[in-house]
């Protein structure tokens, strides 16, 4: 076994302890994984970020337009003096325009008109069948909506359709809260099964 | 009300859970539409055809993500795709480049020539939106410090309009930047995610957005049943249905435990 499976076998036993109580094995092995995410980040940030993307290209082939972009990182660098924190306000305008800039339209459309388009469905199927789906699905969203929209009292017809809406959404929330149990649960059996097969040697 | 202390329950489903995976007994499941969209879709696609795979998930939730990105790795190799592979998370780099180079190797694939690895770039929306103009260009060079030029299966691909679909195999929300961003390309975005993300992505899957979805960990099994093969994904699904019975075990426990206190007019 090699010595990396082994380290790897014993820190996660380690962090398991934790569901015991708090230990100061479990605080060891917490503050490495910090420590080693961080410091990994780093190192790919400064080799693919900074190295590849900015020095590289600008001291050795000498793309001056990257001074901007240099320009601009130093500028945030100004947050740490209250004399010069000023300055950070320009990258931070800058990234905050540009995002906003690229954003705005691309989730507008996706997120809000492509979905709208796509629950609007016909009330038959090309094989002439009903669809039930379309039904539900067009109930939900305008039972949904009516949840969320305050400018009325939620009292009588609309009131009761608004309380529809409160099911749909619960329905939401238990099936993803049963998805996101499935996915806790799959990660303890990744785990488990790494404990073992590789660790302990007790399965193929 | 506080009904065994916590450690007990956690003893318990670690017992479960070890127990069930000592059995190593693999369960049949039954493939779901959506995986047998995903397999379908590939399986259409020709051989040789070029796909991007994406590694956008962070360290944490490898073992869920590992039998998914296995699954998706050896249909792409068996089929003799092209393969791509980026990380739009600093994370995922390593983790991607090391399961794309021992899948590779399993089916006698060469760098180069068969898969690449372009490494990762930050700012994940600026890295999409740029190689749908240049993938060249915004990776000059592939992680090992190859020039782009220089790697043979590159020579024909320069954007998006070279590649056939991309695979993103996520932990996260970055699915949803390949959709928005990459989908203005018109490129084709399948996504292999972990289970937690499934209801955040169905809505894309139903609007079209998004081609084809597996998620989890039974995704991952339903997908090794289609292959024919067996391994993490189906390894674990006795294991995870013996833990979601232990669960529902002790939500209606629970919920006794909660009625009953009530009907003593007890505090819950």
């Amino acid at each position: 076994m090699d010595i990396s499976t082994i380290i790897a076998g014993l820190l996660t036993l380690i962090i398991f302890t934790f569901l015991y109580k708090d230990n100061p094995f479990y605080k060891m092995a917490e503050s490495l994984l910090i420590g080693v995410s961080i410091g990994y980040v780093l190192v790919i940030t400064w080799t693919n970020t900074l190295m590849d993307m900015l020095f590289e290209p600008l001291f050795q082939n000498a793309e001056l337009t990257l001074l901007i972009p240099l320009l601009l990182g130093l500028l945030m660098l100004g947050r740490f003096s209250n004399k010069t924190v000023a300055l950070s306000r320009i990258p931070i305008a800058v990234m905050i325009g540009s995002g906003a800039g690229i954003a705005i339209p691309t989730m507008l459309y996706n997120r809000t008109i492509k979905q709208l388009s796509a629950s609007v469905m016909p009330l038959f199927l090309p094989d002439g069948s009903f669809n039930f789906s379309g039904i539900v699905v067009i109930v939900g969203l305008l039972s949904t909506l009516a949840y969320f929209y305050f400018s009325r009292e939620h009292k009588g017809k609309f009131g009761s359709f608004a309380k529809l809406g409160t099911f749909f959404l619960m329905i939401f929330f238990g099936t993803t809260f049963g998805y996101t149990v499935m996915s806790r649960m799959s990660t303890f059996i990744g785990r488990m099964e790494f404990l073992l097969s590789d660790f302990l040697k007790i399965t193929q | 009300m506080q009904i065994l202390p916590r450690h007990y329950v956690f003893l318990g489903l670690f017992l479960l859970i070890g127990i069930t995976m000592a059995l190593d007994i693999s369960v049949d499941v039954k493939v779901s539409p959506y995986t047998k969209k995903m397999h379908a879709y590939i399986d259409s696609l020709p051989e040789g055809s070029t796909l991007i795979i994406s590694f956008d998930h962070e360290a944490s939730s490898l073992p869920e993500i590992r039998p998914i990105a296995l699954a998706m790795l050896r249909h792409s190799f068996q089929k003799n795709f092209k393969l791509i592979g980026v990380s739009l998370y600093p994370e995922g780099t390593l983790i991607g480049y090391r399961l794309m180079k021992n899948i590779a190797k399993e089916y006698d694939k060469t760098y180069g020539d068969d898969f690449v690895y372009l490494g990762f770039r930050p700012q994940y929306i600026a890295a999409i939106l740029a190689m749908g103009e240049s993938i060249e260009s915004t990776y000059p060079q592939d992680y090992l410090g190859n020039d782009y030029n220089s790697i043979p299966m590159l020579s024909n691909i320069q954007n998006y309009d070279d590649i056939e679909a991309v695979i993103s195999i996520a932990d996260g929300s970055l699915t949803t930047h390949w959709i928005e961003y990459g989908g203005q390309f018109n490129i084709k975005i399948l996504g292999a995610v972990t289970a937690a993300m499934v209801t955040t992505y169905d809505p894309y899957l139903s609007s079209n957005q998004m081609t084809a979805m597996i998620g989890g960990l039974r995704g991952a099994a339903e997908y090794e049943k289609l292959l024919g093969m067996k391994g993490g994904g189906s390894r674990g699904m006795l294991a995870q249905s013996a833990a979601h019975l232990y669960i529902i075990f002790l939500v209606i426990l629970g919920n006794i435990f909660y009625f009953r206190s009530r009907k003593k007019g007890g505090k819950s």
